[in-house]
């Protein structure tokens, strides 16, 4: 085995069998589940009885069959007196009353509460009431059962045209909702996943400076090989950490509840271009193998690896200011922050899948976003392997950019 | 002459300071040369440069004839003088991964590692993880290291730091076995008792010059035999006055003078003795340790 295979599985054996490892795919397949299968987890575990709700009818029109109970809220239409259906709600036999009146053929309605409704309450009580509303008036305009479901039913139907030909064809708005999804969970597994291998490679590179095997390892190989064995180990295992909790979650969801979970994948994947899915996945792999170079390097100039944290610091922040622009993005992902910071190496791996899924975007602009992106991983790499020879022997004292000076000092 | 390793005119330059002044010296095969100086003296310094760690300002370094920058690497052997193990390895991993970095089969290093942890004394602790074993035995684990690869050439920075008498013993015998086969091996130490035992040429380094490099007995001899020990009734202020006296410490129940040359030694004995019987009277070489304080011009004892 060569000097530079016999680094990179001891690095890779030494921490895959580490509990962390384990636990952070345990971790990911966890949280991923739990938004899967939240409806199920919400109806085992919470399943609350219905809102009970009065409903005192003061209009002269029969308009209880405009309120419909569902499993969220049971509507009953007493007949007793004013007084002690109000009696009833404060005793919490009912979670509200509601008085309809007709006022100038309008309904009105008047919620009354012991104990406040929740806002998810609220809304759904009011949705059914403006609903109830409508049928309301539209059944006193004397229409056809026919003329009043049209009107009911009702819906413009939009599609795109794009007349810009270099553009792809433009996207509904389902396509859209499901591209934001998945750009969040892609942003969000790049964002942890560089997280994660960023603190790994410092830490193990600082770790390895701090207890001075370093020299030893360095008097038998070459840094650039040294380093070269960090990355590449350490990439080795950020792809067994995503294979894994590919093949976990994905057997997970075939398994589960007769694979519902697979079918709804497979649905959104479908929403997904082939292009979206492919750019996210280059993103996800070159951004990583940014901050790993970056999270070496930084490794390298510390003393010991106590420090090894605060020299992540600069890494973690672009990081985090990615994962900001991508949530700032969620709700509006066509704003000139998002465009900026779609080319900006550090963080375009979680904000360009955002762009790619959810907005009308040529075909050129994430082809140059990638290339960016490449282009910096390059320049980047020569720049640490050159620096890295010289700083990883030296051992001084102070902040990051003292480090850097005294780093340039003895080695110039 | 077998020349091995050979220094010349080698120079380190950092922007502000020089760590290494035109040093040269050269070891033959199989020898032991020690490099000796202070802290900050310029010993890791050199040393790096011999291994690459560091480049030359000035100067070059050749094995048998070669560069050593362009030398197969597996056939050094390095100690550092901070400690480095990988904590969490455990004791016989870390011997076969230090093996296997430096190009040896795993099947072939069985014998060399089982040979080492028992003749070591770390039988008990081969499973043990680096990171809990006594500070003497972590050492014990990586001066193995160093060498389980039978290197050609070995460099041991300080490694008598931190040993016990016993373990100081264990470590002077491997070394010299390590000699006996051929190894030829450079270490720094500034406990010149070691240095003594061991080095058959050495170096004097300060602030980077070398003071002296050569033959253990040439710079004895350099200083000639100048300390003298006796036990004596004749008080001190006596033989202070006696003539090539230099100097004069009172021992537990002896003296010992530092005389100017050798040959007042007779003059002395003549008087001292004055023709009866005596206890004591001993003539010898300056120790290194003296030397070497007279040499960096600490204050002499």
């Amino acid at each position: 085995m060569s000097k530079f295979w016999l680094l990179v599985k001891q690095l890779y054996v030494q921490k895959v069998k580490a509990k962390s490892f384990i636990f952070s795919i345990i971790l990911y397949v966890a949280v991923i589940s739990g938004v899967m299968f939240w409806s199920d987890i919400k109806e085992a575990f919470f399943q609350e009885d219905a809102l009970q709700i009065a409903l005192i009818n003061e209009t002269d029109v029969e308009i209880e069959a405009l309120f419909e109970s569902t499993n969220d809220i049971e509507f009953t239409f007493p007949t007793d007196d004013v007084e002690k259906v109000e009696e009833q709600v404060v005793d919490g036999d009912f979670a509200a009353v509601i008085f309809v009146e007709d006022q100038g053929d309008s309904l009105t309605a008047e919620i009354a509460t012991f104990e406040p409704l929740t806002f998810n309450d609220q809304l759904s009580l009011s949705s059914t009431l403006q609903y109830a509303g409508k049928i309301y008036e539209v059944q006193q305009l004397n229409l056809t059962a026919e003329e009043a479901d049209k009107i009911l039913q009702s819906e413009t139907t939009i599609t795109m045209k794009n007349l810009d030909e270099q553009s792809v064809s433009g996207k509904s708005e389902d396509e859209k909702a499901a591209g934001i999804g998945a750009s969040f969970l892609v942003g969000f597994l790049i964002y942890s996943f560089v997280m994660t291998f960023l603190s790994m490679i410092t830490t193990d590179v600082a770790s390895e400076k701090g207890s001075r095997v370093l020299e030893v390892l360095l008097a038998s190989i070459k840094p650039s090989t040294h380093f070269m064995a960090k990355l590449t180990g350490t990439f080795l295992l950020a792809l067994t950490q995503i294979g894994g909790l590919l093949l976990v979650q994905g057997l997970l969801f075939a398994l589960i509840d007769g694979g519902s979970k697979w079918d709804v994948v497979q649905e959104i994947a479908s929403e997904l271009s082939f292009a979206f899915i492919g750019y996210s996945i280059a993103f996800l792999l070159i951004t990583i193998i940014l901050y790993l170079i970056l999270g070496a390097l930084l490794g390298s100039l510390v003393s010991k690896v106590e420090e090894s944290s605060q020299a992540m610091m600069p890494a973690m922040m672009l990081g985090l200011v990615g994962f900001y622009v991508l949530i700032s993005g969620m709700a509006s992902p066509d704003t000139m922050l998002i465009k900026v910071f779609s080319y900006i190496p550090f963080t375009s791996g979680m904000v360009m899948p955002l762009r790619i899924g959810a907005t009308d975007i040529s075909s050129f602009e994430p082809i140059l976003s990638m290339g960016i992106l490449i282009v910096t991983v390059i320049l980047l790499f020569l720049l640490s392997l050159s620096f890295y020879k010289r700083s990883v022997l030296t051992y001084s004292s102070g902040g990051i950019i003292q480090k850097i000076k005294t780093v340039l000092k003895v080695t110039t | 002459m077998n020349m091995t390793l050979s220094i010349s005119q080698v120079t380190k330059k950092y922007q502000d300071f020089v760590a290494v002044n035109s040093l040269s010296f050269t070891i033959e095969k199989g020898e032991i040369f020690g490099l000796i100086g202070q802290n900050g003296a310029g010993k890791t310094t050199t040393f790096r440069m011999i291994l690459d760690l560091q480049e030359t300002t000035e100067g070059s370094i050749m094995w048998n004839g070669e560069h050593i920058n362009s030398i197969n690497r597996d056939i050094l052997g390095y100690l550092p003088e901070e400690r480095g193990i990988f904590p969490a390895m455990t004791v016989e991993d870390q011997l076969y991964f230090f093996g296997e970095l430096r190009g040896k089969h795993k099947k072939d290093l069985k014998q060399e590692v089982d040979y080492w942890i028992n003749r070591f004394e770390l039988d008990d602790k081969r499973k043990a993880k680096a990171e809990t074993l006594s500070k003497g035995n972590q050492q014990k684990v990586q001066l193995i290291a160093s060498f389980i690869h039978q290197p050609e050439f070995l460099i041991l920075d300080e490694p008598f730091s931190g040993l016990d008498p016993v373990n100081m013993d264990l470590l002077k015998q491997a070394i010299l076995d390590l000699k006996n086969k051929g190894t030829t091996i450079l270490f720094s130490s500034h406990q010149m008792d070691n240095v003594e035992e061991l080095c058959d040429h050495l170096c004097l380094l300060k602030r980077g010059v070398s003071l002296f490099t050569g033959s253990l007995l040439d710079l004895k001899k350099q200083y000639g035999k100048t300390k003298l020990t006796i036990r004596t009734d004749i008080p001190k202020e006596v033989l202070a006055g006696l003539h090539g006296v230099r100097d004069i410490q009172v021992g537990r129940d002896q003296y010992t003078l530092t005389l100017e040359d050798e040959s007042h030694a007779q003059s002395i004995f003549d008087y001292v003795s004055n023709g009866k019987y005596i206890e004591k009277f001993s003539l010898d070489y300056l120790s290194l340790d003296e030397i070497f304080k007279d040499k960096v011009g600490a204050k002499h004892v």
